[in-house]
């Protein structure tokens, strides 16, 4: 009996066989290298930590995005910090006719969990493909239940966080530190610098740099 | 003709029985075993209709007659369980114990049948009211399409129940003898007329509702029961109380047709319950919207048709009624759904005035099946189409209409504009790629926009947030036309700002010259 055989009779569970099951190319071939499985999971957590200020973050799942939207999936914007500008969602290939943006009342968005309930309902449904929220405080148990709402829905729930959040444990089998580079002054589109914290399947501390591509639109 | 001729070979029925007897056989289709009545008779109705909206398992009693000789018209089991009967002076019932009291209003049980007849023709065409207590069905053609008659009795009794009623029901080829048979010995099934004869024989005549003198004077002749009543001759049963009773008895057993009127379904779904007192919690009167949530589904169940707009209204005491609108984001009619929204609706609910009653009215009706204008889903995606529905609904109905937003484009150089928010489109529809993309001259966007522009300061001429702006060298002026709605004048630039962030910006061409952050590229 030699040792590879060792093992499957063990039943034991090798971290190369948890990558997800399906992916989605990220667009970005260096991110795609560094992901588990090779691109963004379809369905379950991924949690995007990077400074508030630091908007450019959806660059790094924008092409997925326009991939799902494009397979005429809905992306459900839950509460982001601004009003994302269609023409240039456009520019980068989303189908906007598959966009939906939840803007909370503001009684609701200061009560807790509205956004976690309105992120949940958004995973659950049959025919979304993922689900985008701004989230801050969340406690473990909120974050299991959109982890279980986006596997039962077969929909992926990204969450971008503060990076102080990078402390606290959570469920989400990708987590993916982000950073800017500070920009060259010329007006171009900055890098962003990517660090691995966990992933189920992969190995955490995997870094890679990304240029989002340079959309400009018709004026 | 087979019934006249009878009447006639015995000789004894007074001629104008017997014209009596064929005015109402002619063009009549002889009722011949064909048909089978269900009589719910509902002896708990004045009460209920009064308190079906409230829960509460506590003892339950409705009064009638003044101030002074009020009594107890019915009671619900824990009131009778306390010792209370019907007939019982209001008086003596305190004495037995403590129990909820409801004045009797008959406009509120007349109310109740008419909706109970809307909710029943989901099992039957022909649907018609029996007195003040009751209905009758003809379901013989019902029972194949509810898979029996076991199985249509199960679903009448849970609807019933989903409605807040207890029902006596019993079932027969007449609907004269279901009602007998309801009211005298419930749960009772005679499904073929040749049994009508010896199964009702030992009815007590008491449970025919016959005129009170009538009754008195078969019971001085000794008649106890039907089949004493029907040993009588006819001739001498008509010539001394009425050819009346004898038709009233030929109807009984099957001999002479019986049609009823049916009851007309309405063009528009309206129902109400009054509650027995005032509520002023939200979530207190989740019980009557269920109920009337059950009764409107049964009634599009039977018209076909799918709602797309619910007015619930709120009624307070004097004529003030507070509207509660539920709009749903595709027509349909599934319980569930309906429940969920209307929980959540009345979740976050401050009640303006205290609740009386809630009256629920739909007439916005849609066709089963009929294509939808606005529904460019395939077949394939009827489904994802659904939950997508069922999803925006959930999210209105938490938070309100506008919540939801979809993003379009428009061809406009105004950058606002150019990015348009709209109510969330009710369901997908093809995206239109609305910007001519032949055009050469490219210009920087960002990927965000301010919801309002915020107003930058200035030091030393140059725009500062959270630091000194450093600005592009490149200015893009954007000018609407003059006939436009909004006068937009600017210069556009993008900056860096010191941390790294590109911004856009833009300074105000006229006026005070003001600068001004408008978007974030990352």
């Amino acid at each position: 009996m030699n040792f590879e055989e060792l093992i499957r009779r063990a039943g034991v569970w090798r971290a190369g066989e948890l990558s997800p099951r399906s992916v989605r190319a990220s667009g970005h071939a260096a991110l795609d290298a560094m992901l588990p499985g090779g691109g963004w999971p379809c369905s379950g957590l991924t949690e995007i930590l990077s400074p508030a200020a630091a908007r450019g973050a959806l660059h790094a799942v924008l092409p997925a995005l326009a991939t799902i939207t494009r397979e005429e999936r809905w992306v459900v914007w839950i509460n982001p910090p601004h009003a994302p500008y269609a023409p240039m969602l456009d520019a980068h290939g989303v189908d906007l006719s598959r966009v939906l943006v939840v803007e909370l009342p503001e009684a609701a968005a200061e009560r807790d969990g509205e956004a976690l309930w309105a992120c949940e309902q958004a995973l659950r449904f049959d025919g979304c493909g993922a689900a985008l929220a701004w989230l801050d405080e969340a406690s473990m148990l909120a974050l299991r239940r959109l982890q279980l709402a986006a596997e039962a829905g077969a929909t992926w729930g990204v969450l971008f966080r503060p990076p102080a959040r990078a402390r606290q444990a959570s469920p989400a089998p990708l987590r993916v530190a982000l950073e800017v580079s500070p920009a060259a002054g010329d007006g171009s589109p900055r890098p962003l610098e990517l660090t691995v914290l966990k992933a189920r399947g992969g190995r955490s501390g995997a870094r890679c740099r990304i240029v989002p591509a340079e959309a400009t639109c018709h004026a | 003709m087979a019934v006249n001729a009878l009447s006639l070979r015995q000789g004894r029925v007074p001629s104008r029985a017997v014209d009596d007897i064929s005015r109402t056989g002619r063009g009549v289709p002889a009722p011949a075993g064909s048909a089978l009545w269900l009589h719910l008779h509902l002896p708990l109705l004045p009460l209920e209709a009064m308190t079906r909206g409230v829960a509460g398992d506590v003892p339950r009693v409705v009064v009638q007659g003044g101030q002074r000789r009020a009594e107890i018209l019915c009671c619900n089991r824990h009131a009778a369980a306390l010792g209370i009967r019907p007939g019982l002076p209001l008086g003596a019932a305190h004495a037995l114990g403590g129990f909820e009291l409801v004045e009797r209003n008959p406009r509120a049980e007349a109310r109740a049948l008419r909706q109970l007849c809307v909710w029943a023709t989901q099992f039957s065409p022909q649907v018609s009211a029996e007195g003040e207590d009751g209905l009758v069905l003809e379901i013989r053609g019902s029972l194949r399409l509810f898979g029996g008659l076991d199985a249509l009795l199960a679903r009448v009794r849970r609807g019933l129940r989903q409605l807040g009623y207890r029902a006596d029901y019993a079932v027969a080829p007449t609907p004269l003898a279901a009602g007998l048979l309801a009211r005298a010995r419930p749960r009772e099934i005679i499904t073929e007329t040749c049994q009508l004869a010896t199964r009702l024989a030992g009815m007590p005549l008491a449970a025919l509702r016959l005129p009170a003198a009538w009754r008195d004077a078969l019971a001085q002749l000794g008649v106890r029961n039907l089949g004493d009543c029907r040993r009588l001759p006819r001739g001498g049963l008509a010539r001394r109380f009425s050819p009346e009773l004898v038709n009233q008895l030929d109807r009984l057993f099957g001999q002479l047709p019986d049609p009823r009127p049916a009851f007309a379904l309405p063009g528009r779904f309206e129902g109400a319950i009054d509650l027995p007192w005032e509520v002023d919690n939200a979530r207190g009167l989740m019980l009557a919207v269920e109920r009337l949530v059950w009764e409107l589904v049964a009634f599009l169940t039977a018209r076909q048709v799918l709602a797309r707009r619910l007015h619930w209204f709120l009624l307070g005491r004097d004529g003030q009624r507070e509207r509660v609108p539920l709009e749903l984001a595709r027509p349909g009619r599934d319980t569930g759904h309906l429940l969920l929204l209307m929980r959540e609706l009345l979740a976050r609910r401050q009640l303006a005035v205290p609740v009386h009653g809630v009256l629920l009215e739909v007439d916005e009706l849609v066709a089963t099946g009929a294509p939808r204008c606005d529904d460019l889903f395939g077949a394939r995606d009827a489904a994802q189409g659904e939950a997508y529905a069922a999803f925006v609904d959930r999210l209105r109905a938490r938070y309100g209409e506008a919540a939801l937003r979809s993003l379009r484009m428009a061809t406009v150089h105004h950058p606002v504009q150019a990015s348009r928010r709209l109510p969330a489109m009710v369901s997908h529809q093809p995206g239109r790629r609305s910007l001519a993309h032949d055009e050469t001259r490219l210009a920087p966007r960002p990927l965000w926009l301010l919801h309002r522009p915020v107003r930058l300061h200035v030091r030393n001429g140059q725009p500062i947030f959270h630091g000194t702006l450093q600005l592009a060298p490149e200015r893009e002026r954007i000018q609407n036309a003059w006939w436009g709605e909004e006068r937009l004048d600017r210069d556009y630039f993008v900056a860096c700002h010191p941390r790294g962030d590109r911004l856009w910006l833009y300074r105000e061409l006229d006026g005070a010259r003001q600068w001004y952050l408008h978007g974030i590229f990352e």
